[in-house]
């Protein structure tokens, strides 16, 4: 509540605790193979301004380094194909399924 | 102890503890029947390839055995599916006591020259089962081994005199000393899953395998076969405690602690084996770890 | 080089994935009494699947009778509303209907791990050889590039086949491989990205106003931050799942997190009092082939079918958003066709053509040609950015009293808000007339 009594948006936003990414991550199944199925070839990214599969990876999978490159880390994947798609440097994301049996597993989708 | 015949072909059996799902899925949630989430931890998956290994290299059959109710039998399919030849199944109930399940185990695994086991379930039990079959064998038992030397164990056998298996295997000790083991066959093995990764099996297998013959044996209502004593998990008993003496709050503080004192109330003695297990007994009892 | 004639086959057919599609070829195929195998690249069915939320099973009454009596629902939906949100209005089109919540039902809840795992035990059921954690990475051609089985991750995983039916999902790298896709634009996809929220189940019932297994389905138009997409709520018996469906040019572009748009969803004043208290159970992200017929691969091929998302089987409508009843009914009749083939012999694209005239005279090509046209326009700039602005201040001032001033008069209402909005009348008629001939 305000100074004046009127209920704001954000008040309802703060009723339940905002969980961490590493937790909402937490919250997933994943039987990670040792194989990385998505490979990104960070020196294509250093010319690329855009960098949407940071943003649009629904995992956070792409981090940004401070040379322009971006990091990948594919273990939390949720195999969607969003970054491929989203992506506009050809040949900087090689993208496969994880080996059979392995990668995220659902369980309440 | 019971050597393996020489004449009859060798087997090598693994034990495969199924758990069920460990997932709770709401009101809807899984089954006893649904095999989705069950299944078996990543050190037995490492026994199954190191059986298959081993069965490899001293020509030798390879029998998975599970005990639990018809979904376990997947993970028996896949153990056939990856190369193992027989399949058994115990029908008793998931979570049945350790000592009943052992006993049962031990009867199956009779003809092993090599039972194989994780080192730990999904459910982490209590990891006693490879103690109790070796019990009921009365066999040699090794447990928690980092590795298995394949090759030097499979070589043995020809510089034995009377063609005797004996396994090459590193057991992993507190504050991290191994221990380099000869062990003479028949014996117990558990080992850690890091010892070995489980192949994929071949597409034609994993398709053959689907109708696979699983054998079901019966067992009877538990019954706790001569087992030895449980063994609870570590609880304190309640012991009164003098305050800690010191000049300081940190010097009371390293007294309630130990920190700072020469590490280690443990001692090196050296005695007969029964000697040695009655001190250690003793030991645990005056720590307050056995009733 | 290669000689057919000496080539063995393993099996009949080869059905790539186990999702809804894959399950119902492999169904019909199997109840012929012919040889399937069935592969699957999760640990099991369902095991990689998530959705919107709500099923309509009504096309299984062709394979399983009563289905109802054994899959795993989680709620019949009996309520479903419309919202349109602006950051703090909105307005709600509910509806409640008694008669879904008894045989044979409308819509349903259900989680996909559950609902596709059952399917599949049917395919088994009947004989199809179901093989899981086996992911295929290529199709295996002759020398005329005729499909004649697939490749997969296995050792010795070759497996040679008279058809393939790729029910491989959105992505479907086999219907790609074999040249049957368009180039692939990211415009034609959205990304969908929700949160299993729980919350014991009579909370649930009271919060939605629902007993038993009565369910709630609300689809959302705004509230995704700027991104062009929708989002939606809806109950499982005791947890809410809360998600947006988001277009991917538009996210990347807009630069905001999905997380941060379902936070945005779940903040909103209209939606928090419904989930609030409710921990998160699981998160999870999956495409949508959005565009429907617009993207839709070619469906056969020499030796191979497509079906499911793998032929962008997927009716993103605005007020119609179904895609699992689209999956399962093409699976089936490319099963249907299947079997006509191979007992006629011939299994070049000609000699499969009866699976899309089947499709083409049912709903799973009926509705999408009907609507081919709402795809684009739900998802356009001003259905998304201004319109939902439009109706709440219309709305608003319909039933605002701003006593002593009179009551404006709906028309008034509409031109002021209008012009204080730049919505050119031009684009409001054309728009209308859209509307009325893509859901008409």
């Amino acid at each position: 509540m305000t100074a004046h009594g009127t209920p704001r948006n954000h008040d309802h936003a703060h009723r339940w605790p905002e969980i961490s990414f590493q937790d909402r991550m937490d919250t997933v199944r994943f039987d990670v193979h040792e194989r990385a199925h998505i490979v990104v070839d960070g020196s294509k990214c250093e010319g690329c301004s855009t960098q949407h599969c940071v943003v649009a990876c629904p995992a956070n999978l792409f981090v940004p380094t401070s040379d322009g490159g971006i990091v990948f880390n594919y273990e939390q994947c949720f195999e969607c194909g969003t970054c491929y798609l989203v992506c506009n440097v050809e040949g900087a994301i090689t993208w496969t399924y994880p080996d059979g049996g392995h990668g995220v597993v659902f369980r309440r989708t | 102890m019971t050597a393996v015949p020489s004449t009859a072909p060798a087997v090598v059996a693994v034990c495969l503890k199924w758990t069920p799902s460990p997932f709770d899925g709401g009101p809807l949630g899984p089954d006893e029947g649904d095999d989705r989430f069950a299944g078996v931890s990543p050190a037995d998956r490492a026994a199954l390839e190191l059986a298959l290994q081993l069965s490899d290299a001293i020509g030798a059959s390879v029998t998975a055995i599970a005990a639990g109710p018809s979904a376990a039998d997947r993970v028996l399919r896949d153990a056939v599916a990856a190369g193992a030849t027989r399949a058994v199944r115990l029908d008793m109930a998931a979570g049945s006591d350790s000592r009943d399940v052992a006993f049962e185990l031990a009867q199956v695994v009779a003809d092993a020259c090599v039972v194989l086991c994780g080192d730990y379930s999904l459910d982490r039990g209590s990891g006693a089962v490879p103690a109790f079959v070796a019990h009921h064998r009365r066999c040699a038992q090794a447990l928690g081994l980092v590795s298995v030397d394949v090759t030097a164990s499979a070589s043995s056998v020809a510089g034995a005199p009377d063609g005797e298996l004996t396994i090459h295997a590193v057991r992993r000790l507190d504050g991290g000393r191994r221990e380099v083991l000869a062990v003479p066959t028949p014996c117990v093995l558990s080992v850690e899953g890091s010892v070995a990764s489980l192949r994929r099996a071949p597409l034609r297998r994993a398709l053959a395998a689907r109708s696979a013959p699983v054998e079901v044996i019966a067992t009877p209502p538990a019954h706790h076969h001569g087992a030895p004593a449980i063994v609870t998990p570590y609880r304190p008993r309640a012991r009164t405690m003098p305050a800690p003496a010191g000049e300081d709050v940190l010097g009371r503080l390293r007294a309630l602690t130990d920190a700072g004192t020469s590490g280690g109330r443990g001692e090196t003695v050296e005695l007969a084996p029964r000697e040695a297990a009655a001190r250690i007994v003793d030991t645990l009892r005056g720590w307050g770890y056995l009733d | 080089m290669d000689d057919r004639s000496l080539t063995t086959t393993d099996c009949d057919v080869v059905v790539v994935g186990a999702g809804p599609a894959g399950t119902c070829a492999a169904i019909v195929l199997a109840r012929a009494g012919l040889d399937v195998v069935l592969l699957e690249r999760g640990p099991f069915p369902g095991s990689k699947n998530m959705y919107g939320g709500v099923v309509y099973p009504r096309i299984l009454d062709e394979l399983i009778p009563s289905w109802w009596e054994e899959a795993p629902v989680q709620r019949w939906v009996t309520r479903r509303s419309t919202m349109v949100l602006t950051p703090d209005q909105a307005l709600t089109v509910d509806f409640r209907s008694q008669r879904w919540g008894a045989p044979p039902y409308n819509g349903a809840t259900a989680y996909r791990p559950d609902f596709d795992h059952w399917l599949a035990a049917h395919a088994e059921a009947a004989g199809a050889q179901l093989v899981c954690s086996t992911t295929v990475t290529g199709l295996l051609r002759d020398a005329g590039g005729r499909v004649v089985g697939v490749r997969t991750d296995r050792p010795d995983g070759d497996l040679r086949t008279r058809l393939v039916i790729a029910c491989d999902g959105v992505n479907s790298f086999l219907a790609k491989e074999a040249g049957l896709y368009p180039p692939v634009d990211a415009a034609n996809y959205t990304l969908g990205v929700k949160e299993t929220l729980a919350l014991p189940k009579d909370v649930i019932d009271e919060r939605f106003g629902v007993r038993g297994r009565e369910g709630v389905d609300i689809e959302i138009l705004g509230g995704t931050g700027g991104v062009n997409g929708g989002g939606f709520v809806y109950t499982n018996l005791d947890t809410v799942a809360v998600g947006a469906v988001l277009k991917l040019p538009k996210l990347a572009a807009q630069r905001r997190r999905p997380e941060e748009i379902i936070a945005g969803l779940k903040s909103h004043p209209a939606i928090a009092p419904l989930v609030e208290g409710a921990e998160v159970k699981e998160y999870s992200a999956h495409l949508i082939p959005e565009a429907g017929l617009s993207m839709m691969p070619r469906l056969a091929g020499d030796g191979m079918l497509v079906a499911g998302d793998a032929a962008a089987m997927c009716l993103a409508a605005g007020i119609w958003l179904e895609g699992v009843n689209f999956a399962m009914a093409s699976g089936m009749y490319a099963g249907r066709a299947a079997v006509e083939a191979l007992r006629a012999g011939d299994l070049s694209t000609a000699g499969l053509a009866g699976y899309e005239r089947r499709l083409s005279s049912t709903f799973v090509l009926r509705d999408h040609r009907k609507l081919r046209r709402a795809p684009s326009l739900v998802l356009s700039d001003r259905v998304q950015h201004v319109y939902p602005e439009l109706i709440t201040s219309v709305v608003e001032r319909m039933f605002r009293v701003d006593n002593p001033a009179p009551k404006p008069g709906l028309r008034r209402i509409v031109r002021d808000e209008t012009k204080r909005l730049g919505v050119r009348t031009r684009d409001l008629v054309r728009d209308g007339i859209d509307g009325l001939r893509s859901f008409g």
